[in-house]
């Protein structure tokens, strides 16, 4: 399977564009803002905790909202405005174009969350901050947010129209934030697996500031995961 | 050069597409012609590589269609509905389009105002695609489908939605095209067809009913030859002569008794027969008035209509 990354990079391009150039990418950058602003300000004067695990804990949910609207558009839009025909017929790998649509997402998601660091830099201004323990949930944060943006891509590839796309995709993060809630109710066997298996007890471990190669693998192998089920997903229509 | 052999494509267990054989030269501009639901389309997505062929192969330029990134990057391909990317603006989208297809980016730019220039969309290249008619969304299509100077041009339904003079402009670019290049255009314009096309061929329910040019699909489609006459004097004498001389002709007479005249159509298989002046003679031989006479002409949607069994 050969990639060229001159093409994906060039279909990133073009999905950074098409949010530049569209009220899209604003609208969600200034809600987002907003929101993680609301909580991060709640944290800081009401709680009066200057710190940002409260905020980290937050972002997570946050991110079950934003990642599937950031996403929804990437394939169904191409499917069902005929141009994932033009796509798929030039010269350019069906994992390419999955690589590149997820690039094009990661680096929005990257942006919205640099938008963020305004927050601890308030805080290293107020007082001392642990910065390693922030790196690490930044890290973790990045993390989590592209296993999300995986699954949300495959949720596109998988429908037609947009408001399908983000309703399953925002169903199936909300299925993996439920397994790690309703982890109590399984017993101890269970729970030992479903550990393993939920992201969000891999990002809980991470904001404690220890990045443990095993997290930032199940990181990755969600990723992977959800990237072939898109690229399968995409390819399908060759084999019907 | 495209070349496919017993192409076919499968949708369950029904054939879209069936044991399609056809080759279309370099130079050449191949009309593709069928009635809705034929297997144009898929027959296209297949030379395009978009679809994969359940059975049968097909080549561009000798690369066969499985080894498809080479193959893609010798076909423009223009899809039906000329889909494009509406939140982009005219130069943006051939800008995609051109680095996607690896056009160097030295030569993008004149790439671009070449294409632009050539489908009339001079000054709407910073215009966004959603603010355009249907008819400039088309010339993006085809100036994205042309723009890295592809070997073959697969272009399917391209003037749809064009006003008539965007059409005669359009049909006049395909066909300059087609000098240097191989293209296969699908439409559902039996006269741009007919204008533009050196060959045509005609497919129905999958498989390949017709193909040739223009007149070898008239002379094997027609029914023969279909003589009308308009005269005044004895026709039955003439009906007489024309039997005794061609024993397979048949006749339908109609007489117009007010008007004193007499029409006539002759039917006849063989279309080089001299019929028509097989009948001059005998109405003056008859000492007849001969007030009109012509052959009735088989057109391509008479053809179409013959090897479909339906109209357009």
């Amino acid at each position: 399977m050969s990639l060229s990354w001159f093409q994906i990079i060039s279909l990133c391009r073009k999905e950074w564009r098409i949010v530049m150039d569209t009220p899209l990418g604003y609208v969600m950058a200034i809600a987002f803002l907003m929101v993680c602003g609301f909580f991060f300000e709640s944290n800081l004067f009401l709680i009066g905790q200057a710190d940002m695990r409260g905020w980290f804990s937050i972002l997570s949910l946050l991110l079950m909202f934003f990642i599937p609207a950031m996403a929804m558009r990437m394939l169904a839009d191409e499917k069902r405005s005929g141009t994932f025909e033009l796509l798929a017929t030039m010269p350019i790998t069906t994992m390419s174009i999955v690589l590149g649509k997820y690039l094009a997402l990661w680096v929005q998601i990257l942006a919205l969350l640099a938008l963020t660091l305004l927050y601890p830099l308030t805080l290293s201004w107020l007082g001392n901050l642990d910065a390693g323990q922030i790196l690490a949930s930044y890290l973790a944060a990045v993390l989590l947010a592209s296993s999300y943006a995986a699954v949300c891509l495959y949720a596109s590839a998988i429908t037609r129209y947009e408001v399908v796309a983000y309703v399953l995709g925002f169903v199936m993060l909300l299925l993996l934030f439920l397994l790690s809630k309703a982890m109590p109710t399984f017993s101890p066997a269970v729970q030992d697996w479903l550990v393993l298996l939920s992201p969000l007890s891999h990002y809980q471990s991470m904001l404690r500031g220890l990045v443990r190669l095993s997290d930032v693998m199940f990181f990755i192998a969600m990723s992977g995961l959800f990237l072939t089920l898109t690229w399968f997903e995409l390819e399908r229509r060759r084999w019907r | 050069m495209i070349q496919a052999e017993k192409l076919s494509r499968l949708y369950g267990e029904q054939y879209a597409v069936r044991d399609l054989s056809f080759h279309i030269k370099h130079g050449e501009v191949m009309g593709l012609l069928g009635p809705n639901g034929a297997g144009k389309s898929t027959t296209m997505k297949m030379l395009t590589c978009f679809l994969p062929p359940s059975s049968g192969t097909a080549s561009i330029d000798g690369i066969d269609i499985q080894q498809n990134l080479d193959v893609r990057r010798r076909i423009g391909y223009l899809p039906e509905h000329a889909p494009s990317y509406s939140d982009l603006n005219v130069q943006e989208h051939l800008s995609f389009i051109g680095r996607m297809y690896g056009v160097p980016k030295a030569t993008l730019h004149d790439k671009i105002r070449e294409m632009s220039a050539a489908c009339g969309l001079q000054g709407r290249l910073h215009q966004r695609i959603d603010e355009l008619s249907k008819g400039y969304r088309q010339r993006v299509g085809l100036a994205a489908s042309m723009l890295h100077d592809p070997d073959c041009l697969i272009l399917d339904e391209p003037t749809t939605g064009l006003d008539p003079n965007q059409m005669v402009e359009i049909r006049q670019l395909i066909r300059r095209l087609g000098e240097k290049k191989t293209v296969l255009l699908s439409s559902h314009v039996l006269s741009e067809v007919d204008a533009v096309c050196d060959r045509m061929m005609i497919i129905d329910r999958g498989e390949l009913r017709a193909i040739g040019t223009r007149d070898e699909l008239i002379a094997r489609s027609s029914s023969g030859l279909v003589l009308h006459v308009c005269m005044r004097g004895d026709a039955d004498a003439v009906v007489t002569q024309i039997c005794e001389q061609y024993k397979t002709c048949e006749v339908d007479k109609h007489v117009l008794a007010e008007e004193g005249l007499t029409k006539l159509v002759f039917h006849h298989s063989d279309i080089s027969t001299p019929l028509a002046e097989t009948v001059f003679s005998a109405v003056v031989s008859v000492g007849g008035v001969l007030l009109d006479m012509h052959a009735q002409e088989t057109s391509l949607e008479d053809v179409f209509h013959r090897v479909t069994g339906s109209a357009l």
